[in-house]
């Protein structure tokens, strides 16, 4: 393989199981040196328990994790050297914010001084300057969320754990915070594990994202990559929306595939260096809402479908349009502004166009 | 650099301070347990007049529970525990309500300071009080005389009636504070729905907030119960030997005579019934919950 | 309007129900009072006039200075005691699983149920079946157990509403489980451990029935002391004792109410 650094988190087939329950299936992954991964899922997928036999909190039933090239998988959670942010903070409410923050280097025997210098430090770089001898309870729960990423960043651990950090947060804030992140992490170069259930947070923020499914990883790849190219069905529709259309049989024709649906539809896209399609082969075709357009009169266009309006909802910069096309069943169109409200009303009968070019097409 | 993953049994969940935690309790369960073995094997030993040494084993401790002294005392334990119970009840569900729901914090705090402070002056003190309180030159009689009320002296002290009186005020603060913590937890959103619907203040107590607190009605007067019958110095001083319940036998028989074996039978009889009571509430509460949860 | 009459109507009743109960429930502790401060030897409403003579009897007669002192040292003993056990208890109940739990928990919580002179009883025939009498040990455990379950409860609660991820949180920081507990949990404990020791204080310096089994004239408790002499005497020296300590709960109630908050000692906002 290519020389890279040795990498901060590896995950070696593990398992938990609670009971009954499988929350975790022999997963495995790699967290790069200085990276931030994103753990993203359904609720109840397994990405707090993940997160916790990380930090140590849980045993794994099976498997083992590296931590900084050491198998930690039988070391107690204090001794891990994880920094990790919970979801409600869990600040603790008996000290004030420096003895909050300070708390880990106490821990660690820091001298006095060196720990009021650490301690300013990571607080400068949460932008809470000022407030070290503020009580808990007399934060902004911004502010809160703020002292616990100091408190886990002042201890330079060897990877930061987030727990859904920011769905405390409305959703302003969180926009800023999510920022803030982005800009903490470049500054202070933690390889971070992010966990959160917002897809859009984690299209902005991470690195790379692991996509989990009943505890199992669905696809690791980069935010675009996992949007143009997800890898299943599960990632397709988990990641943003997308039309899933009926299965087609798909031939070649010259340059073009065609695809054959059902209720006599044909639709055309351009050859591509994909060998999962192969002749004759049932598919399933994915298409984003931004690659469905209004065609206007009889202006010619690739896949042409009419169909009928059902409903718009207007976001602001852009209209979702919902249409019944017959036997491709509901469609969702993304169209920029809001005119269209008014230019196809409920009911119409309109023309669009389906790019099958930017379609996701995966095999049977 | 790691091959192949190594899979092992997962260790157990580390307990620390288990011992340092577990052998102080587990003494003190010890403790009392032979306390009440203690309680038990006396039961069933021969009373010897004028000797603390019990002899051999015998039943007929017992029998001796069936003399018609024996059950009229019991009888009269019952119902002054009935009484006490259903009197405590009445009178501190509008005091709890009013902890609960007054709206200033003063008045919350001044009714909790005084229907909760009594529970912490004593039995002694509180019995005392009554003394003084029904005496036939007591406070009710010198307040009835002077508004020209009476004539004699009622008699009030020595009687049923008087450590019916006594016992429900000591019982009140225990029922208040299971009661405010049942009214504590009924959602006043409920409550907000009721009146909503149409349901004036009366209504939305009667269908609401009473069903929501009766599992607390319920176990309160239990406890009450229990606790009543086991009350001793107000039959003692209160009662003054005219009103006998099982704990002044129990003394009777304990500290007096000496009789052991009889004390500790009749101890023992005073312990089921109290756990009879409880018992037999379990079910009843517990299907209260139920309904209310699916409610 | 009429409405609003019958609104206005019955919480006025309302109301002086309320105030009428509570007077039934403080009235016994203002003809204490009262009684105490009357000069006369026998009982007399309204006094006839302002005296101490009471009180200083009560101060100085030997058989109560006794009966305080010892009153001090078994609810200091069992009180502490009773702290120590029930914190550990509750921590127990509300962290691990063991077998025999349910068995542990439903005996250290039956003192509520037992006759108070069943449990004093079986102490006292313990006491006398391990040869060591009626002495301060017998008390002392006697006590303990009856205010075990008050501390349990009120440790427990407290315990309940901690929020485990703030031990996590120092673990995580790396903190040690010994650590864990000294910076974080006992911390967060302590108004609840507080609480409990001041209920398992006040019912031990009060407790009664279950003392008058276990205790000799050598180590009897103040009510001990107090039930003696009123069976022998009539005059209002006990109005003053009791007067002394009337007042003195209610301090200590005002007190515990505004650093501890009483609702939350007696767990009446408690899940
Ligand atoms: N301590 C536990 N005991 C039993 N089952 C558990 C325990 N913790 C988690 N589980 C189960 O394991 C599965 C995964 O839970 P987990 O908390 O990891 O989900 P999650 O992905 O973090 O979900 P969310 O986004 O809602 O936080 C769930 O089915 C959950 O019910
Ligand atoms: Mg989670």
């Amino acid at each position: 393989m290519k020389g890279e650094a040795s990498p901060a988190v590896e995950l070696i087939k593990v398992s938990k199981s609670f009971d009954a329950v499988q929350a975790v299936r022999e997963l495995s992954l790699t967290i790069r040196q200085g990276e931030l991964l994103t753990l993203l899922g359904p609720s109840g997928c397994g990405k707090t328990t993940l997160l916790n036999m990380l930090a140590g909190f849980e045993v794994p039933s099976a498997g083992s994790i590296v931590i900084g090239g050491r198998d930690v998988t039988a070391v107690p959670p204090y001794r891990r050297n994880t920094g990790m942010v919970f979801q409600n903070y869990a600040l603790f409410p008996h000290m004030n914010v420096f003895d909050n923050v300070a708390f880990g280097l106490r821990m660690r025997k820091m001298a006095k001084f060196e720990m009021a210098r650490a301690v300013g430090h990571a607080l400068e770089m949460v932008k809470l300057e000022g407030l070290a001898s503020r009580r808990i309870r007399q934060l902004s729960g911004g502010q809160q969320q703020r002292v616990a990423l100091a408190r886990a960043i002042v201890i330079e651990p060897k990877v930061l754990l987030l727990d859904e950090p920011l769905s405390a947060l409305d959703r302003n804030l969180r926009g800023a915070m999510q920022v803030e992140l982005r800009e903490l992490h470049e500054r202070t170069g933690l390889t971070t594990l992010f966990v959160t259930h917002d897809q859009e947070e984690a299209l902005g923020l991470s690195d790379r994202i692991v996509v989990m499914s009943r505890g199992e990883i669905q696809q690791v790849a980069t935010p675009l990559e996992l949007y143009r190219l997800p890898a299943n069905g599960f990632v397709a529709s988990f990641i943003g929306e997308i039309n899933r259309l009926p299965p087609a049989r798909c031939r070649t024709e010259g340059n073009d595939v065609v695809f054959e649906i059902a209720g006599g539809i044909v639709l055309r896209a351009r050859k591509r260096n994909q060998p999962t399609i192969g002749a004759g082969q049932e598919t399933h075709l994915f298409v984003r809402p931004e690659h469905l357009t209004l065609v206007e009169g009889d202006r010619p266009a690739p896949n042409r479908v009419s169909c009928r309006v059902t409903a718009h909802l207007y976001q602001g910069a852009y209209t979702l349009t919902r249409v019944d096309a017959g036997p491709l069943g509901n469609l969702q169109l993304r169209v920029l502004g809001g005119e269209v409200i008014a230019a196809a009303p409920i009911g119409s009968q309109i023309k669009i166009s389906i790019d099958l070019d930017k379609a996701v097409i995966l095999a049977g | 650099m790691i091959a192949s993953a190594r899979w092992r049994a997962a260790p157990a969940r580390p307990r620390p301070f288990f011992l340092w935690l577990f052998l102080p309790s587990l003494a003190a369960a010890l403790l009392f347990v032979a306390a009440l073995c203690e309680v038990a094997q006396y039961a069933f030993r021969v009373f010897t007049p004028g000797s603390l040494e019990a002899g051999g084993f015998t039943l007929e401790n017992f029998a001796r529970l069936a003399r018609p002294i024996y059950l009229s005392v019991l009888a009269d334990t019952l119902l002054i525990s009935l009484a006490t119970a259903l009197f405590t009840l009445l009178l501190s569900y509008p005091v709890a309500y009013a902890m609960v729901r007054a709206k200033s914090d003063f008045v919350r705090s001044l009714i909790m300071l005084l229907a909760v402070t009594p529970l912490f002056t004593g039995e002694i003190v509180r019995t005392y009080a009554w003394i003084l309180v029904l005496g036939s030159n007591g406070f009710v009689n010198s307040v009835l005389k002077a508004a020209g009320l009476v004539n004699a002296p009622l008699t009030m002290l020595y009687t049923r009636f008087g450590v019916i009186v006594a016992l429900v005020q000591f019982s009140m603060p225990v029922m208040i504070i299971i009661l405010a913590a049942a009214l504590a937890h009924v959602d006043r959103n409920c409550e907000r729905a009721a009146a909503n619907l149409g349901a004036g203040p009366a209504k939305v107590f009667r269908h609401v907030t009473l069903p929501l607190t009766l599992p607390g009605i319920v176990s309160g007067t239990v406890v009450i119960f229990a606790w009543t019958m086991s009350a001793f110095s107000t039959p003692q001083l209160v009662g003054g030997g005219k009103v006998l319940m099982i704990s002044n036998l129990v003394y009777l028989q304990g500290l007096s005579s000496f009789n052991f074996p009889f004390a500790a039978v009749l101890s023992l009889l005073a312990l089921a019934v109290a756990i009879g009571a409880l018992g037999s509430m379990r079910p009843f509460v517990s299907r209260l919950e139920r309904k209310a949860a699916v409610n | 309007m009429n409405a609003w009459l019958a609104t206005r109507l019955s919480a006025g009743l309302f109301w002086s129900a309320v105030a009428l109960i509570l007077g039934y429930m403080t009235i016994p502790a203002l003809v204490v009072l009262m009684t105490s401060v009357s000069p006369s030897e026998l009982l007399e409403f309204p006094p006839s006039g302002f005296s101490l003579r009471w009180y200083e009897r009560a101060l100085t007669y030997p058989d109560f200075q006794g009966a305080f002192v010892n009153g001090l040292i078994v609810t200091a003993f069992a009180s502490s005691l009773s702290l120590l056990i029930g914190s550990a208890f509750a921590y127990l109940v509300e962290r691990y699983t063991f077998g025999g739990r349910v068995a542990l928990e439903a005996i250290l919580a039956s003192p509520l149920i037992v006759p108070h002179f069943t449990t004093g009883f079986g102490f006292l025939l313990l006491g006398a079946n391990l040869r060591i009498g009626q002495s301060y040990a017998v008390v002392v455990a006697t006590h303990v157990l009856l205010t075990l379950p008050f501390v349990t409860r009120s440790v427990y609660v407290s315990l309940r509403n901690l929020d485990p991820a703030l031990e996590r949180a120092a673990t995580n920081l790396g903190a040690s489980p010994l650590q864990v507990l000294r910076r974080v949990t006992l911390p967060l404990l302590l108004p609840g451990m507080a609480g409990g020791w001041l209920v398992a204080a006040m019912l031990s310096l009060t407790e009664f029935t279950a003392s008058l089994y276990v205790t000799a004239q050598r180590t009897q408790t103040l009510p001990v002391a107090m039930y003696t002499y009123v069976r022998e005497y009539t005059d209002p020296t006990i109005a003053a004792i009791s007067a002394l300590l009337i007042t003195f709960t209610t301090i200590l109630m005002l007190i515990a109410n505004r650093y501890l908050g009483l609702r939350r000692i007696l767990a009446i906002d408690a899940h």
